[in-house]
């Protein structure tokens, strides 16, 4: 076999990126507004694993949530340069969540989780509109979300911009988004933290990638979140948060083309970290096999850790005179592991996709020490898509 | 799986695409994308065709007015810079109008005055080259992209089969090549397209057999047009400088990812001096074969 010399020459390093710059070899990066409408629905479900006899309070287990998701999509050019997205979703939750967590359990002085009860009913409707504008060294899009639902409403509005670099090898990225939230939780059985209340999120992204080579790209990001208002769970019995949130990311990635095996290797690392000292890591883990030409196979694994924030406490005292505590699960320390499988199937003009995703927590997998939660949280998720282009 | 083979003529060559398919249709898709890929190339490119852009850029050397150019060719005058750079001078787009001195049909030298009289005609440095547009300050002067397009057709013919769905194929474009993935039923499992690189002189002869990975294998040779006077052998690689043929290799083959880059690589090869043009090549870190007018062969593939 031909042996190649492990030090690039220069010369070559020179030649290869120049011939990078030509159109042909840029093909996968072009940034061109959709040829064809293109309509799409799909369904799908996220079930929450029943909470087991041992950790509630009362040794009896119990249901949680259960969402249906249902989601129509339409991609359409306007014109050369120009295109339009429309998305509406439709959510149906029901179940129960985690009301506090009690001190003793009966039996082995564990602490268990004391259920909201079978009460929780809501439907959310989403409507979001993307609009997307091609230029020659780049794309800028502004879109509109309005989400409603019983107890909550929000509105937000984003604005992002791309742009390639001379020699096209780089894009930098950055955006903007804004949101106005209404909170005004439904009334029942148990009393809610407050009656109707408001919070404002602020972000801003920023983001670099570039193409290494033929078959390789890199990227970096680094985010900023503020969030400000009413950021305490109404519905929790013991929760009571800062009225402001301040939360950063750093996010790297990498795209490996693999020609020989016609699949694609997908890795991101995520980290966070947060005023309210909630750090977190995520690694994503993705092997995009192409099977013939017209069904694609990805199985892929994520590993998320975080640490709790600084006002969790696995059981909150009655005695408790702290400015902020929270008992929910969401913000203690934890590791998760989630792994399933993607397949995309192309006939003609349609493409149908499903996937099935399994979720699954546990304080000891974690990097970050603490106390387990009880109400740690193990899910289901699957979903069936069709589109279809009009082409 | 069936493997197709489609023969057509482009770029003043033979042409031939081979593929391994499921599908006859989906095979057939791929193959007229590719086509039509390489007649786009040569439409746009060819100095013979007198709509082609070289022409039309040719055509306003000396007038004073600067030619639009689109994106793709702006990249192509860029590469053909760098080439030019890493070649100190010896890659010239320019120096083809050096052609008009030499006719390798007639069994002459031609006068040094009439080489005298083409070389202010040559250099690229001369070109000006701006956002959107070229321009040939001399009248005379002539572009000539015969030294990259056709390695950059076989790169964008291979993309396209790509493109619809081909995962198994090999593009050769007299002689230019592009694998993509390893021919299917392939019992010997070494990866890869196999290719014979053809000796220069015994014509039937396979000099080297090489498994062409995914990727490019690109030649470049003066045995085809040559003129032998008095015992000397005047090639048709011409020094962009002397306007002279380079007393150089008389053939070489390099291996690379784009055929575009294996292509140069192997003209770069050839417009050096013999001895300089094998440690450049060794050095480079590309697979290569080369032979010089002794008829020995040089390089990695040589031994394979």
């Amino acid at each position: 076999m031909p042996s190649r010399k492990d030090d690039l020459n220069k010369t070559l390093v020179a030649l290869t990126s120049s011939a990078f710059l030509l159109p042909a070899y840029q093909s996968a990066m072009a940034d061109a507004p959709p040829e064809f409408t293109e309509i799409g629905m799909r369904y799908s479900k996220y079930k929450e694993d029943d909470l087991s006899a041992k950790k509630t309070i009362n040794g009896v287990r119990s249901e949680r949530m259960d969402i249906d998701v249902a989601q129509f999509h339409l991609l359409a050019p306007v014109s050369d340069d120009w295109s339009v997205a429309l998305d509406v979703g439709w959510e149906d939750m029901s179940g129960a969540s985690p009301w506090f967590v009690g001190e003793i359990r009966d039996g082995d002085g564990d602490p268990g989780v004391i259920m909201s009860g079978a009460s929780i009913e809501d439907t959310r409707t989403e409507v979001s509109v993307t609009t997307r504008y091609y230029f020659d060294s780049g794309t800028a899009g502004v879109n509109y979300t309005y989400s409603d639902e019983d107890d909550y409403e929000s509105k937000s509005i984003s604005l992002d911009g791309s742009l390639n670099s001379e020699d096209g090898l780089t894009t930098y990225s950055a955006s903007l988004s804004a949101s106005d939230d209404d909170i005004t939780p439904t009334q029942g059985t148990y009393p809610t933290n407050t009656l109707s209340a408001t919070k404002d999120i602020r972000s801003a992204w920023i983001g670099v990638s570039r193409i290494i080579s033929k078959r390789a790209l890199v990227r970096f990001g680094l985010s900023y979140t503020y969030r400000d208002g009413y950021l305490t769970d109404p519905y929790k019995y013991k929760d009571n948060r800062p009225d402001e949130r301040k939360e950063w990311t750093a996010s790297a990635g990498y795209r490996h083309f693999f020609a020989e095996q016609n699949a694609a290797l997908h890795v991101d690392y995520r980290y966070f970290d947060d005023d309210w000292d909630i750090a977190s890591q995520t690694l994503d883990v993705a092997w995009i096999q192409n099977v013939g030409q017209d069904i694609t196979v990805a199985p892929f694994i994520r590993y998320y850790t975080q640490d709790r924030a600084k006002f969790f406490s696995v059981v909150i005292n009655d005695d408790n005179d702290s400015d902020y505590f929270s008992d929910d699960y969401r913000l203690s320390s934890f590791g998760a592991f989630s792994y399933g499988l993607r397949v995309n199937y192309e006939i003609g003009n349609w493409s149908i996709n499903a996937d099935a995703e399994r979720y699954q927590t546990d304080e000891s997998w974690g990097l970050y020490s603490g106390e387990e939660a009880p109400a740690l949280v193990d899910t289901w998720r699957y979903g069936v898509g069709l589109s279809y282009a009009f082409r | 799986m069936v493997r197709i083979e489609h023969n057509f003529k482009a770029m003043g060559g033979p042409c031939c695409l081979r593929l391994d398919a499921d599908d006859d249709a989906v095979a057939g898709v791929a193959i007229a994308a590719a086509v039509a890929e390489v007649a786009r190339l040569e439409k746009k490119y060819s100095r013979y065709l007198d709509e082609s852009l070289t022409s039309q850029i040719n055509r306003a050397a000396g007038a004073g007015i600067p030619v639009p150019i689109d994106q793709e060719t702006s990249a192509l005058l860029s590469y053909a810079n760098t080439v030019w750079q890493e070649s100190d001078g010896l890659f010239d787009l320019t120096s083809g109008v050096l052609r008009l001195a030499w006719d390798f049909k007639s069994g002459r030298c031609p006068d040094q005055l009439e080489i005298d009289a083409l070389l202010p005609l040559v250099g690229w440095d001369l070109v000006q080259r701006e956002q959107g547009n070229v321009y040939l300050p001399r009248a005379g002067m002539e572009l000539d992209f015969g030294g990259c397009v056709k390695e950059y057709a076989a790169d964008s013919a291979a993309i396209q089969l790509r493109r619809h769905g081909v995962t198994s194929a090999l593009v050769d474009l007299a002689g230019d090549m592009v694998a993509l993935g390893t021919p299917q039923g392939n019992a010997s499992g070494v990866s890869g397209w196999p290719i014979g690189i053809r000796h220069p002189v015994e014509k039937d002869k396979a000099l080297a057999g090489v498994h062409l990975p995914e990727g490019g294998l690109a030649s470049s040779g003066d045995y085809e047009r040559c003129l032998h006077i008095d015992g000397k052998r005047y090639g048709h690689i011409l020094h962009p400088r002397t306007g002279w043929p380079v007393q150089g290799l008389i053939a070489v083959s390099v291996l690379a990812e784009q055929c575009l880059v294996a292509g140069s690589s192997a003209t770069i090869a050839m417009l050096k001096p013999a001895g300089e043009a094998l440690d450049w090549l060794d050095n480079l870190g590309l697979p290569w074969l080369a032979i010089d007018a002794d008829l020995n062969c040089h390089g990695s593939l040589a031994a394979s």
